[in-house]
């Protein structure tokens, strides 16, 4: 996707000239498009891991399988809402922007980094916790298996969305979004809130369920 | 709608043709040059994973034969399938005549995403590359379905398999999103959803598809990989996992699949009926939605491929249910078709033949599929050559033969020149003789009982064996003159012209082979595209504005 979100700038970069608001509004409506049906094809990604859990889990009548405590509710749930507390920064960062507080805009970004970040060592730290205390590793079991897995998975995503989020940042810097045309911020902001809701599945699914 | 019928100003925009041959023919981001690509590469894995199938047929000339040894045997018959699917099918339906011809189709100037285009084909030379290393190391050895826990067990290759099937799983992904948006959103004024070709439409199904199906599969060769690498136990039972997880997940993608090698020749078949049969096509409108029909029920048919494997006796009812009702879409379109060539003034071009042959030979396959949809017939039928037979009529007999014709069809508008026609009147005849006596008596061992996927069999075999043997080498023929033809037709074929077929979609209104650019002034549209006997339902084409310019009179669409 990185790709396609890079392309306008190419395909102008040529002669420093600007593309007319009609021509901008179209190819924003493309991109717009072809990363909604991104999100889509990703969304079934990890709906085929879920589908692979649910199975696994299905043939076992105990879950999780003896000698596994699971995953802590109670703490689990914190981090959740450092990770739901991070899609409410990115949507005031974006927010800001468009009614031109660049300032202020950088301030949410900064604040949805720190906190994407704090959600992802939680986990290493929820990681280390199941591995340390309760011995449950990537190759041990099918809990293992399904939870390292598709949380694994979900942290990635959201390791990509600080990548993606710090490049857009930096691209804010270079002048390449104004405050009529900041497409790459939507999308950012789209998958950080995808992410967000692959998590309270996955919260659900692996914490509460 | 309201997209399509406005103004574009995307398409005003006319790019400057990019420079050098690196730009222009190696990394190029022209749909037509990426689709010659896809073309180029399919056809050279085409002609590996043909041989590989001849090395089968001679293995299986005896019963009892030492040609290949029982290990090189099921490496080679694995690869044969795995090629022909990814390597080959897929990438030469949807990369390669998607790319070619859908966006002249519809009046547009490339695909929505050409920079993606270009990543999707690049990934696609590494995947068979990838792919065919493992042969250096062990190929995989448990068919092109690598149900575990054999393929866990499997040689060194079957890793690689994975990351190939991984790769060019990520490029049909990125296809498919591209073609989605380019068809949803950049048709010309006046295009509306029911007057797009065709064949475009059968691009659209075949894009949903692949964009929502492929991911599927990613993930389940995911955790093949993570399985066969790390050990995590996804798919081992030794491990508390699950051998039929794998078979859910594999056919979830791989039942949709066979949907994206089919539709696509549908579409070309679409195109093909109606021009040369010069009669407007039977049944536009059912023949595009049974293709999206096609496309949906394709999604809840998967365990029909898993009534053996030990599955729920009341979950089999609605699958085998299921599957008898794409009989129904499909049905629709072969009788549409039929009353299309019903009373047309049939011009015999080869192209045509491979049309008619085609109706013929798919809906052979598609008889036996309802045969093995039935669970009672399946039971019997299972992992028998029957089976094998089923496939390849469907594939080889049905996608195949609409590949055939499409090449036929679209080489003129792609190289400007024709192919031979007593060649391709050959090439046809052998095709349709040889490809019946291969493939038709693996209907009758599988019912006799023979096992698909077996290096050695019992002597009663051996005649119809020996029968498809020959017959293959004479398929290879068959395929060999199409080479042929295609060197004759660089050196001797006569100039086509834009329009040697006199057919009516956009593709043949712009010169051959097309301009970088595609259109100077995209066209409006004011009808569907079958309509033989009327005016040309395009306002603005590029000739109307030569023509209009050279008598120095008013301006084109001043009509």
């Amino acid at each position: 996707m990185a790709v396609a979100a890079g392309a306008l700038h190419h395909e102008h970069g040529g002669g420093h000239q600007e593309p007319s608001d009609a021509l901008y509004e179209e190819i924003r409506s493309h991109r717009l498009l072809g990363f909604t049906l991104f999100l889509i094809s990703d969304c079934i990604l990890f709906s085929a891991f879920i589908f692979a859990y649910l199975y696994l889990r299905n043939t076992i009548d105990h879950w999780p399988p003896p000698g596994i405590a699971g995953p802590d509710l109670l703490f689990g749930a914190l981090n959740s809402i450092v990770l739901f507390g991070s899609g409410a920064t990115m949507h005031f960062a974006l927010d800001n922007w468009k009614h031109g507080n660049t300032k202020v805009f950088y301030r949410w970004l900064g604040l949805t980094l720190f906190l994407g970040t704090w959600f992802l060592l939680g986990q290493g730290y929820e990681y280390s916790l199941l591995y340390y205390e309760q011995h449950a590793t990537w190759a041990g079991s099918i809990f293992g298996a399904s939870f390292f897995t598709l949380t694994g998975l979900h942290g990635f995503h959201v390791f990509v969305g600080l990548v993606y989020l710090s490049i857009l940042g930096w691209q804010t810097k270079q002048g390449i979004y104004t405050q009529k045309r900041f497409f790459g911020l939507t999308a950012g902001t789209l998958y950080w809130h995808f992410v967000d809701v692959i998590w309270v599945f996955l919260f659900f699914l692996f914490y509460i369920f | 709608m309201a997209v399509a019928a406005q103004h574009s100003a995307l398409a005003e925009h006319i790019h400057p043709e990019p420079q050098g041959f690196i730009r222009r023919y190696v990394f190029s981001i022209d749909h037509k040059i990426i689709g010659i690509q896809y073309m180029v590469t399919g056809l050279i894995f085409f002609v590996i994973a043909g041989m590989l199938a001849e090395l089968i047929r001679t293995q299986l000339m005896n019963s009892n034969a030492k040609f290949l040894t029982p290990d090189q045997y099921n490496g080679v018959y694995s690869m044969h399938g795995t090629a022909m699917v990814w390597m080959v099918t897929i990438p030469i339906v949807t990369g390669g005549f998607g790319n070619i011809i859908m966006p002249l189709m519809i009046g547009a100037r490339d695909v929505a995403f050409p920079w993606l285009n270009m990543a999707s084909f690049w990934l696609f030379p590494p995947a068979g590359i990838l792919l065919f290393a493992s042969f250096l190391v062990g190929a995989p050895e448990a068919g092109w379905t690598e149900y575990p826990p054999v393929s866990l067990q499997g040689p060194p290759g079957t890793t690689l398999w994975c990351l190939a099937i991984i790769l060019i799983g990520i490029s049909s992904t990125m296809t498919g999103l591209n073609f989605m948006v380019t068809i949803i959103k950049m048709r010309a004024p006046g295009m509306t959803y029911t007057r797009m070709p065709l064949f475009v439409w059968a691009q659209l199904a075949t894009a949903a598809i692949n964009m929502l199906a492929t991911v599927a599969l990613s993930a389940a060769l995911s955790a093949l990989f993570i399985e066969r690498v790390f050990g995590v136990p996804f798919y081992d039972p030794n491990k508390g996992g699950s051998p039929i997880l794998w078979q859910h997940m594999f056919w979830f993608y791989s039942h949709p699949a066979v949907y994206i090698f089919i539709l696509p020749a549908f579409g070309i078949i679409s195109e093909v009926l109606p021009t040369f049969a010069r009669k407007p096509i039977y049944g536009y409108k059912m023949i595009a939605f049974s293709s999206v029909a096609i496309a949906l029920l394709g999604f809840m048919v998967w365990a029909h491929h898993m009534f053996t494997s030990g599955m729920a006796p009341w979950l089999q009812l609605p699958f085998m249910i299921l599957t008898m009702l794409i009989a129904i879409p499909t049905g629709v379109k072969i009788w549409s078709w039929m009353a299309t060539l019903w009373g047309g003034v049939i011009h015999y071009s080869t192209a045509m033949l491979f049309a008619m042959g085609f109706l013929i030979t798919f809906t052979m396959g598609g008889l036996t599929g309802i045969m093995l949809g039935a669970v009672p017939a399946d039971l019997h039928e299972h992992g028998t050559y029957f089976v094998v037979a089923h496939f390849h009529y469907v594939v080889f007999g049905g996608t195949f033969m609409g590949v055939l014709a499409g090449i036929y069809y679209w080489w003129p508008k792609v190289t400007n020149r024709l192919l031979n026609e007593t060649i391709g009147h050959w090439q046809f005849w052998l095709t349709m003789i040889f490809g019946n006596l291969t493939f038709f008596p693996m209907h009758i061992l599988g019912l006799e009982g023979m096992p698909r996927r077996v290096a050695v069999y019992v002597p009663e075999y051996t005649d119809l064996n020996r029968l498809i043997s020959f017959s293959s080498y004479g398929l290879s023929i068959a395929f060999l003159l199409m080479f042929i033809n295609m060197a004759w037709s660089f050196k001797y074929g006569k100039k086509a012209g834009p329009n040697p077929w006199g057919a009516r979609t956009l593709e043949w209104m712009i010169s051959s082979p097309p301009p970088y650019y595609n259109f100077k002034r995209i066209p409006a549209i004011l009808s569907g595209p079958y309509d033989f006997g009327s005016p040309l339902p395009y306002i603005g084409l590029d000739s109307e504005l030569e023509r209009t310019q050279s008598h120095t009179t008013i301006p084109a669409g001043a009509h």
